[in-house]
C-alpha cells in the first residue's frame, strides 16, 4: 500500500528528497534477505512503502513522530543481514536504512568503552579498538554486521563470550528513539557520557532488548556506548596469501604475539563436555569453540570443498579417534609471558586430567592461526554450501547440565535429518556447540547449524519439520527459558513460540506484550521479529504455519 | 547466457553485504574498507551487487519494469568487479556476469542511455569510442617512422587503443611505449588508421553485438597482417583481447600481452635496462581490467548437482574466476626495479583494488561519479604517503588527472610507461 502524498511529503521534508525513495526498483531491494523462503515461501517479503536514509537522531525522531501521526509502521536496520531484518507486518510500512550513521564517535581507552553509531560494524570496531589495545567480541554473521545491532537490538552468541560476555551485557548506555519519537538517553549521568546501563539514570537494559532483542520492535538505537576488553595482540595485522591463490586463502602467518591457541581432542562427547566445562571455568580463555574449530583451510568454492572432503575421508583413520566433534579450540591471551605461561599450564593440566591429546593436524602452526582468526574476528558466515542455515537451538543461558542434555538430544534429531539427505552432513556427528558466557559463570548458549537448501522443496520442508520438532514445548529437550532461533530471533510469525512457551514460563509473553504496548501505544514499530501487541494468528501448538502477515501482496 | 540463467544466483544472494566491502581478511585501514564505489556514493542497497541480484529477481518475477531508475542503478556502476571478488570469497555466485547480462538485455530491449547512443553511434561510424575521426587514428605516431602493418609486416602489433590514440594528454605515452619496445629491438608496428576499437567497452555497456563484430574484425585484420603477438598499453583492450574474445569463442590465435608484461620480459632478457634514478615515492593503482578482470576466461559446461545432502556442487567441477589470476606482480616488479623509486602499497590492492572510476562507461555517462571515485583513490594514495600514483591504463590516468584537477590535488599522476621511460 502506497503512502498518501501528504504522508510521503511529511517524511521527505525531514530527510530531503535525495534520501527517501518510493521507486519500486529500489524498494524491491529492501525485501529480499536470507530466510525469507523459510518464513514466507518467497524470497520477497512485504515491499516497503518507502525507504529512508536518515543521517542523525533528530531526523529519526521526526520520522517516528510522523509515523505515529499517520499510523505508518517503521523498522530500522544497519546491514540488514539477518532473518526478518527487513520484514514488515504490512505494506504500510517504511524502512530506515541507517547506512549514513556510520561514525565511531569515541574510543575511551581509559574507561574501556566505545561510542558508535548504528552502521559501525563489529570488525571495524575491532580494528580501531586494537590500536588502543582493546577488543570487542566477535559476531557470527560476519564483518558487515553492526555493533548496535548485535549489542542492543538483536540476539547472537559467539565464541568470544567466554571472555567478553554476551552482547546484551556489554551495553553501557544508549541514545534511543522510542516508538513515540521521544529521545531517551539511558545510562547517562549529568556528564551525558553514556557510561552505565544500570544508572545513574534509568536502568532499562532489560526492557531495551529483553532476552533476545526487540529487533526494531522498540524504536531506534541511534548511538550506543559499549564495553571493550583487553586486546593482547598487535595494533595492526595482515592476512596474506601467495600470488594466484584465491582470496579465501588469505590468513595470518601465525597466531599473533600475546596469544596462543590450542586444540585438544578428547575420547568421546561426554569427556569433551566435562573437560570443556572445566576449561571454561578456569578463567583463562579469551575464546572457546567446541565442535567447530576453524583450523581447516577455507576452500575457494563448494566444488573444492567437496574435493577436499573426499580426500580427507580417504585418509581418515577411524582408529585414530580424533574428530572435530570431540575437539575444542582454546584461545588464551596475556599481557606478559608469565601470564600466558600460567594459562597454558592450566589448559594443559585440564586436558591431561581428561586424557585429552593435541593432534598434529589441528595444532599445526598455520592451522592454529586460521582458528584464531576464525574464532576471534567477525569473518564471513558460510552460506555457500547449501544457501541457508538454521541456527537451530540457541537455548538461552543454559546450565552446563541442560546444555549437555540438549547437545546430545538435538544431535540425534539433526542426525536423522542429515541421514535423510535434507541437511548437509559433514560426517562425524557434529553436535550442538557451546558459547559459554563469562567463563561459564552464567551458563552458556548452545547452537547448532542445520544447513538446508531453501530452494529445494524437500530440504525446505524438512527444515520446517525440524524446527517444529525442536520447538515443541512437549519435546524431551527440557530447555530453560525462552527459546529462540533464526540468528536467535523470535520466530513468532511461524511457530508461535511465544504462545506456546509463555504459559510454561511465568507467562512471560504477557509481560512482553505489555511492554510493547506501553512503549509503542500506536503500534508503529514493526513487531515481526519481536512480539505483536496482540497475537494475530491462532496458536497451533508448535506446528509450522505460514503467517498471514508479512507476506508480499500482489504487485 | 541470459540474465535468467542466473536465477540460482538471484535466489541465493543472502544480502550478506560482503560485496560492499573488500574481503575482511585484507582490510588494513578502517578509512579504506569499502569496495563498491556505487554503493559508497549512492547509499541505496540497489546500487550494490546484491541489489542488482535483487532487481534482476524482481524483473524476472514481473514485479518491476526496466525504467529510468532501473537504468540509473544499472549504469551508475563501473563494472569493476570488486563486488565479484568479495562475493566469491563466500559464495559461488556471479554478480558481475549477471550485471553484464542485465545491460545486454537493456540494449536488446532498446532501453538506452542517450550518452551511450552517441558513443555507440560514433563507434559504428568511426571505429572508436572517443567520438573522433577514424582518419586521425594513427596520428599519434607522426614522426616515429613506424611500420604500418596494413602494408608492411612485423612480428608484433602495438594496439594503442582508443583512449591513447585520441587523448591529447596521453598520446605521448602511446608514443613512448612504442618507442621503448622498438628501441629494445622488437619487430613491431601498428595498424594505423586500420586499428579499430577492441569493442570491450561497448560490450560492458551492453552492446554485445559490437564485441563480436570487433573481435571478428581484429582477428581477420591481424591474421591478414601476419601478426603473431599483440601488445597493448591499455588495460581495457588487454581484457577484451585476452578475456572477452575468449568468452564469446573468438579467441585470437596470437599471444596477447599488456605492455607491462612485455617490458618485464625485455627487462629479464636484458634488452631494457634502467640507468637513471627516478626519485619519487609512488604507489601503484591496479587497473581493474589488467587485474581481476584480466583473469583468463574459464569455459565450463555441466550441471548443478548435490553432495553431502543439499550441498550445491557441479559436474564436472566448475572453476570460478575469483580474480586471483590477474596481472598484479608484473607491474610491481617493474616499478621496484627502477632505481631511486620508493614504492609503497595502498590499502586496497590487486584483487580488491578500488576502481579509478572510469570503467563501465561511467566516464561518459556520469563523469561526476567517475571523478568522485577517482578522487577517493587519490585520498588513499595520500594516506599511505605517496607523492605520485601510477597506473597501467589510459582510462585510469585520464580519470585520475580529471579527479586531481577537480579536487585541487597536486599529486603526480603517471602511466607506468612514463616511469619506465624516465628510468632508461
Amino acid at each position: 500500500m502506497k503512502l498518501a502524498e501528504e504522508e510521503y511529503k511529511a517524511l521527505q521534508n525531514i530527510v530531503g528528497s535525495e534520501y527517501i525513495t518510493r521507486e519500486p526498483v529500489i524498494l524491491d531491494t529492501y525485501n529480499q534477505v536470507w530466510g525469507n523462503a523459510f518464513f514466507f515461501d518467497e524470497k520477497h517479503s512485504v515491499r516497503p512503502a518507502a525507504v529512508l536514509l536518515p543521517v542523525n537522531t533528530a531526523e529519526i525522531s521526526e520520522i517516528v513522530k510522523v509515523c505515529n501521526k499517520y499510523g505508518i509502521l517503521f523498522k530500522p536496520f544497519s546491514s540488514g543481514f539477518e532473518y526478518l531484518s527487513l520484514s514488515l507486518a504490512n505494506t504500510r510500512g517504511i524502512l530506515l536504512d541507517l547506512k549514513r550513521m556510520n561514525q565511531i564517535l569515541e574510543i575511551d581507552a581509559k574507561n574501556m568503552r566505545a561510542v558508535v553509531e548504528p552502521y559501525v560494524s563489529v570488525y571495524r570496531l575491532q580494528m580501531e579498538a586494537a590500536k588502543h589495545g582493546l577488543y570487542t567480541g566477535r559476531i557470527g554473521v560476519g564483518y558487515s554486521a553492526g555493533v548496535i545491532a548485535a549489542e542492543c537490538c538483536h540476539h547472537g552468541c559467539q565464541h568470544t563470550m567466554v571472555f567478553t560476555s554476551g552482547y546484551g551485557r556489554n551495553t553501557l548506555g544508549v541514545e534511543w528513539v522510542l516508538p513515540t519519537g521521544e529521545i531517551l538517553n539511558m545510562g547517562s549521568g549529568e556528564s551525558g557520557d553514556l557510561f552505565s546501563a544500570d544508572g545513574p539514570g534509568f536502568s532499562l537494559r532489560g526492557i531495551l532488548r529483553g532476552r533476545t532483542g526487540a529487533n526494531g520492535g522498540h524504536g531506534v538505537v541511534t548511538k550506543a556506548s559499549v564495553k571493550l576488553y583487553p586486546w593482547y595482540g598487535p595494533t595492526q595485522w595482515e592476512q596474506t596469501k601467495k600470488p594466484g591463490e584465491p582470496p579465501s586463502f588469505g590468513q595470518l602467518e601465525k597466531v599473533p604475539d600475546g596469544y596462543k591457541v590450542f586444540v585438544p581432542s578428547f575420547a568421546d562427547l561426554d569427556t569433551t563436555l566435562e573437560a570443556s566445562e572445566e576449561l571454561c571455568r578456569a578463567e583463562i580463555l579469551c575464546a572457546f569453540g567446541i565442535g567447530i574449530i576453524g583450523t581447516a583451510q577455507i576452500q575457494e568454492g563448494n566444488d573444492e570443498e567437496w574435493a577436499a572432503m573426499q580426500k580427507a575421508r580417504q585418509s581418515f583413520d577411524p582408529a585414530g579417534g580424533i574428530s572435530v566433534a570431540n575437539s575444542v579450540v582454546c584461545v588464551i591471551g596475556g599481557q606478559s609471558a608469565g601470564e600466558l605461561e600460567y594459562k597454558e599450564k592450566c589448559m594443559r593440566a585440564i586436558t591431561e586430567k581428561w586424557d585429552g591429546s593435541f593432534s598434529e593436524q589441528f595444532n599445526e602452526s598455520r592451522a592454529l592461526a586460521r582458528a584464531f582468526a576464525d574464532i576471534m574476528w567477525s569473518n564471513g558466515v558460510n552460506l555457500r554450501a547449501t544457501g541457508d542455515f538454521l541456527p537451530s537451538s540457541s537455548s538461552p543461558d543454559g546450565s552446563p547440565a541442560m546444555l549437555k542434555n540438549l547437545a546430545l538430544k538435538e544431535g540425534e534429531v539433526k542426525k536423522r535429518y542429515e541421514e535423510s539427505g535434507a541437511f548437509l552432513s559433514m560426517g562425524g556427528g557434529r553436535m550442538v556447540s557451546w558459547r559459554p558466557e563469562e567463563h561459564l559463570s552464567i551458563g552458556a548458549q548452545g547452537i547448532s547449524t542445520a544447513q538446508y537448501d531453501p530452494y529445494d522443496p524437500a530440504s525446505l520442508a524438512a527444515a520446517r519439520e525440524f524446527i517444529d520438532e525442536l520447538f515443541d514445548p512437549k519435546s524431551p529437550f527440557k530447555r530453560y527459558g525462552v527459546p529462540s532461533r533464526g540468528g536467535c530471533l523470535q520466530i513468532e510469525p511461524v511457530t508461535h513460540i511465544h504462545q506456546n512457551w509463555g504459559p510454561l514460563y511465568d507467562n512471560y509473553d504477557v509481560y512482553l506484550r505489555k511492554i510493547k504496548r506501553m512503549l509503542d501505544p500506536n503500534t508503529v514499530a514493526d513487531w515481526t521479529a519481536y512480539i505483536p501487541p496482540e497475537y494475530p494468528d491462532y496458536a497451533k501448538d508448535g506446528d509450522y504455519v505460514l503467517p498471514s502477515y508479512g507476506k508480499e501482496e500482489d504487485i | 547466457m541470459t540474465y535468467q540463467d542466473y536465477t540460482h544466483d538471484m535466489q541465493r544472494c543472502t544480502r550478506c553485504s560482503y560485496c560492499k566491502w573488500i574481503p575482511y581478511r585484507y582490510m588494513k585501514s578502517t578509512d579504506f574498507m569499502e569496495g563498491c564505489p556505487s554503493l559508497a556514493r549512492y547509499n541505496w542497497h540497489a546500487y550494490s551487487a546484491s541489489g542488482k541480484f535483487n532487481i534482476a529477481y524482481s524483473l524476472l518475477k514481473d514485479r518491476i519494469e526496466i525504467d529510468e531508475t532501473f537504468l540509473d542503478v544499472l549504469y551508475h556502476c563501473q563494472m569493476d568487479g570488486s563486488c565479484d571478488v568479495s562475493c566469491k570469497v563466500q559464495q559461488d555466485l556471479e554478480p558481475l556476469q549477471l550485471m553484464q547480462e542485465l545491460r545486454i538485455k537493456c540494449v536488446e530491449e532498446g532501453q538506452l542511455l542517450p550518452v551511450h547512443m552517441l558513443v555507440i553511434e560514433g563507434l559504428r561510424k568511426e571505429d572508436n569510442m572517443m567520438q573522433a575521426l577514424k582518419a586521425d587514428r594513427g596520428k599519434w605516431t607522426e614522426g616515429l617512422n613506424t611500420k604500418d602493418l596494413s602494408s608492411e609486416s612485423a612480428e608484433v602489433v602495438y594496439h594503442a587503443g582508443c583512449r591513447y590514440s585520441y587523448d591529447e594528454e596521453l598520446k605521448s605515452i602511446a608514443r613512448a611505449g612504442l618507442t621503448l619496445l622498438r628501441d629494445a629491438g622488437v619487430d613491431i608496428g601498428i595498424m594505423g588508421t586500420e586499428e579499430a576499437c577492441c569493442g570491450g567497452r561497448a560490450y560492458e555497456l551492453g552492446y554485445a553485438g559490437e564485441l563480436t563484430k570487433y573481435a571478428e574484425h581484429q582477428i581477420e585484420t591481424l591474421r591478414t597482417a601476419g601478426v603473431k603477438t599483440l601488445v597493448t598499453p591499455c588495460a581495457d583492450c588487454y581484457a577484451a583481447f585476452k578475456v572477452l574474445y575468449d568468452k564469446i569463442d573468438k579467441k585470437p590465435e596470437m599471444e596477447v600481452f599488456h605492455i607491462t608484461q612485455y617490458i618485464h620480459r625485455l627487462i629479464e632478457e636484458g634488452k631494457i635496462r634502467f640507468t637513471r634514478e627516478v626519485p619519487v615515492t609512488v604507489t601503484y593503482h591496479d587497473p581493474c581490467h589488467l587485474g581481476r578482470l584480466g583473469e583468463p576466461w574459464i569455459h565450463w559446461q555441466g550441471k548443478e548437482t548435490k553432495a553431502m545432502g543439499p550441498m550445491i556442487i557441479h559436474d564436472p567441477p566448475k572453476k570460478f574466476r575469483r580474480g586471483a589470476n590477474g596481472v598484479y606482480e608484473t607491474p610491481r616488479d617493474i616499478l621496484k626495479a627502477i632505481p631511486g623509486l620508493r614504492f609503497i602499497e595502498m590499502y586496497r590492492i590487486k584483487e580488491y583494488t578500488w576502481c579509478c572510476g572510469a570503467g563501465g562507461g561511467v566516464i561518459d555517462t556520469h563523469p561526476d561519479f567517475a571523478v568522485w571515485t577517482g578522487a577517493e583513490r587519490l585520498k588513499e594514495a595520500h594516506a599511505v604517503g605517496a607523492e605520485a600514483i601510477v597506473s597501467a591504463c589510459g582510462w585510469c590516468k585520464r580519470n585520475f588527472l580529471d579527479a586531481a584537477a577537480e579536487s585541487d590535488d597536486d599529486i603526480e599522476v603517471y602511466d607506468i610507461i612514463e616511469l619506465v621511460q624516465k628510468a632508461m
